[in-house]
């Protein structure tokens, strides 16, 4: 029996309902998380992170399959994995009629922490995730970025062993999303566990030590992002905006993705200077990069993360 | 940066944990609110009104059933709120997913809505005993027939939350609900005064049952021994099992199907 953070196989869920077909959200999901981990869950919309996330997070019951919490089964026994998570639900806010002191400070007692420690770690919570100037106003009057940052600082300050965070930054700043990394990678430095959810590719890269990505159900590649941006054949991106109608002279290079008039091609820095000469001959513009998880993604899953 | 240090064990989730601290949330989040508790004795006052003025005779037995109208409709405030944090917020989740109990999320909602909307209950109840001159014995069966109203309404309103997936659909079925249940039958008039082949059913409806228990104690009513006992048992066991059932139905709804 696995006493990981998180451990699942073949986890299947199949959403029914009268007059549609059945649907395979999950179908046969095999995943670990580390103690101390960071992993993050890529997908398109529909791909089945959610539902996962849910049913990890004892929200949702399987179709089949096994999950289990730092050992605790996880459809037989949610109650015993509970103690141990924290969930950031997607799209979830914090009540509208509470100031997020208030907020984060109720929650940490509904939990079942002392008085003494959930002032503590609500002070801690709104110092490091930037509310300290709106703490004692109502959630109604924030906007949605600080909404957001909100309901991420209630559960930071759980400490919980196993955090669960179903897109956390999104309508956050640029800013204040490097505040949550900054306070997520303390968290794990302390000891806890975080599986999230993001649709922010650059996010993925920064913040986790391992990557899955889900496509339809199903887990279709898993590592670091070094070894997914590896997979790809090259380590350099060259673009091409007006390519696309010479895909096939480029083609050699190394894999092409077209997308409208542009043409992507990841080629190994080597030969990098006779794509160039062709570059030239051709009279087309070029500009050359580091290949990015974006790149990994799309030739993993053979579209882009927001593409449906 | 990581740790293979594992976490210490941790205490299951304890039944009914939780409960204290999510009914102070909750009564923090309803006093935010000030004008829905200004507003929430409208439709009794407007009724009180309505009886003064057709017949001051009646206004002690108004008053009684404006006060279980109150604990009444306290189940649609909870029926409200249990769907707007699910449906709106999602909030349900976040404290759901956690060691806090289902039943303690239920039952702290229902006590924290039922703690900010006490005052004007009590202020109505007051009103009762003064004007309706009523025995302690009455008065203390008031207290306890409001609170078996609000235990039926609250566990009604949390089980029936769960239904829906549009706060818009509620809007309509719990005023229908509510109102048929509460004033259509003799809550704010006298028993005597329903037609009689219905009066079964206003006893097994514990707003209508409580009224008409508590009209028998002042002598606004005059009920049978089987009419005494069929609301009083019936009012006593409906909110034993409703409440029973919204306990089981909260522990099972945490997950979904």
């Amino acid at each position: 029996m696995s006493s990981e953070p998180l451990w699942s196989e073949n986890l299947r869920k199949v959403y029914s309902s009268k007059g549609a077909p059945p649907v395979d959200a999950l179908a046969g999901v095999s995943m670990s998380v580390h103690p101390g981990e960071r992993v993050a869950l890529l997908g398109r919309n529909g791909a089945g992170k959610t539902t996962f996330l849910r049913i990890a997070s004892t929200l949702l019951r399987p179709t089949s399959g096994s999950i289990r919490v730092f050992g605790y089964d996880v459809a037989e026994h949610p109650e015993r994995a509970r103690p141990y998570i924290a969930v950031v639900p997607q799209e979830g806010k914090p009540f509208f009629h509470l100031a997020p002191r208030e907020m984060i400070y109720t929650y940490l007692r509904a939990r079942g922490l002392s008085r003494e420690t959930s002032k503590t770690r609500t002070e801690e919570a709104i110092e490091r995730m930037g509310l300290t100037e709106f703490a004692n106003r109502l959630c109604i009057t924030l906007s949605g970025g600080q909404r957001q940052r909100t309901m991420v600082a209630t559960v930071i300050a759980t400490e919980a062993p196993l955090l669960f965070l179903d897109e956390p930054t999104i309508g956050m700043d640029p800013f204040a999303r490097r505040e949550v990394w900054a306070s997520l990678r303390a968290l794990t430095a302390k000891g806890s566990t975080i599986l999230l959810t993001t649709h922010y590719l650059d996010e993925a890269e920064a913040l986790s030590h391992r990557l899955y990505i889900v496509e339809r159900g199903r887990v279709i590649v898993s590592g670091t992002s070094d070894d997914l941006k590896r997979s790809v054949g090259g380590t350099l991106k060259v673009s091409l905006p007006e390519g696309a109608r010479h895909v096939d002279s480029f083609q050699s290079f190394g894999s092409t993705v077209t997308d409208g008039s542009s043409l992507t091609i990841i080629v190994a820095p080597e030969r990098l200077g006779e794509l160039m000469d062709l570059t030239i001959r051709r009279q087309l513009t070029a500009t050359v990069g580091p290949v990015t998880l974006e790149e990994a993604f799309l030739r993993v899953v053979g579209r882009k993360i927001d593409e449906d | 940066m990581r740790t293979s240090t594992p976490p210490a064990t941790l205490r299951p989730t304890r039944p009914f944990g939780g409960t204290g601290a999510f009914l102070w949330t909750e009564v923090l989040v309803q006093a935010h609110e000030s004008l829905a508790m200004a507003t929430s004795m409208v439709t009794q006052t407007v009724l009180l009104v309505f009886v003064y003025i057709l017949n001051p005779g009646l206004i002690g037995v108004a008053l009684i059933g404006a006060v279980i109208f109150s604990a009444f409709t306290l189940g649609q405030r909870v029926l409200n709120e249990a769907a707007y944090i699910r449906i709106d917020h999602k909030a349900n989740d976040l404290y759901l997913a956690g060691p806090m109990s289902a039943e303690g999320y239920f039952l702290g909602m229902a006590g924290g809505i039922l703690i900010v909307y006490l005052a004007p209950i009590a202020l109505l109840g007051g009103l009762a005993v003064v004007v309706g001159h009523l025995s302690l014995t009455t008065s203390l069966a008031l207290l306890g027939l409001a609170g078996l109203v609000w235990l039926f309404s609250a566990s009604v309103g949390y089980i029936f939350s769960t239904f829906f997936r549009d706060n818009r659909a509620i809007w309509a079925y719990a005023s229908l609900f509510f109102n048929v249940f509460g004033v259509l039958p003799p809550v704010f008039y006298p028993f005597g005064y329903f037609p009689e082949v219905l009066r079964p059913l206003a006893l097994v409806m514990p707003p209508s049952a409580a009224a008409a228990l508590l009209q028998s104690l002042i002598g606004a009513a005059t009920l049978s021994s089987g009419q005494t006992a069929l609301a009083a048992v019936g009012l006593v066991a409906e909110t034993v099992i409703v409440f029973v059932v919204a306990i089981f139905w909260a522990r099972r709804t945490v997950r979904g199907p």
